[in-house]
């Protein structure tokens, strides 16, 4: 998995690339985390390279967005594929997370 | 029939390559959903059965109708149909991230059986049905 973050105005878009699974995520989540926590709390999280995720990354997102709308901020999700999204109906995530179909569009969100 | 043994969570991604080539005949849908079940199991044994590491027997025995696994470990007895089912309608702030990995097993293949294994240890038997094939015309 590979992970580069990329800001575009106080928003940071994360696109993450390969398989997030029980050994990749806690790298998911350690780097979403420190960027949250640095005080970058509007993320958009690019899924365009990851084919597959487990529970193990779910949990990493969840976390995260917790930890972003604490601090006013959100996480939001562009380009996912058909399994991901599959995964995320499944659990019940995208009643939580906005899910967009271009990371234009989802940095275009946070606007007011 | 194949048999891989994994024993620490450092062994995931050769246990998924593992899975990949088992299933590669099944499709892409097929391939993935056995690909998460069988993570979703042996990283909860390792979490839950073993508290930490040891052996996981995963064998794998595919034909043109189904995709059948099973998880064999040497860890004490435990029940995942204990598990408290997974909040999927919460807020996000108040969602607690816990069972997500057996629901997402028991919506993604069509049979999911536990049991104590004869003298130590469990049996985790997924069977994932594949879609019958349009017969070949003449």
């Amino acid at each position: 998995m590979d992970i580069r973050i990329q800001p575009r105005g106080d928003i940071a878009v994360v696109a993450i690339t390969g398989s997030v699974d029980g050994l990749t995520a806690e790298t998911l989540l350690s780097t979403l985390q420190g960027h949250v926590q640095a005080g970058h709390a509007r993320l958009v999280v690019d899924l365009d390279g990851v084919d597959y995720t487990s529970s193990a990354g779910l949990r990493a997102l969840l976390a995260t967005v917790k930890e972003a709308r604490r601090r006013g901020g959100d996480l939001r999700l562009a380009r996912i594929n058909p399994n991901v999204r599959k995964v995320l109906e499944l659990s019940g995530f995208v009643t939580i997370l906005k899910c967009f179909e271009g990371v234009d569009e989802a940095v275009d969100s946070f606007a007011p | 029939m194949r048999t891989f043994r994994a024993t620490r969570l450092a062994e995931l991604p050769a246990l998924l390559d593992f899975v990949d080539t088992a299933c590669a005949a099944a499709g892409p849908d097929a391939g993935f959903a056995v690909r998460l079940a069988v993570e979703e199991v042996f990283t909860n044994v390792l979490a839950h059965g073993y508290g930490g590491e040891g052996p996981v027997d995963v064998t794998i025995d595919a034909d043109t109708t189904r995709i059948r696994v099973l998880v064999e470990d040497e860890a004490p007895p435990f029940h995942p149909g204990d598990a408290p089912p997974p909040d999927l309608a919460s807020d996000a702030l108040e969602r607690e991230p816990g069972g997500l990995g057996w629901h997402l097993v028991r919506q993604l293949m069509d049979e999911v059986r536990h049991a104590p294994r004869d003298g130590r240890g469990n049996t985790c038997t997924l069977v994932k049905r594949l879609p019958v094939a349009a017969p070949q015309q003449e």
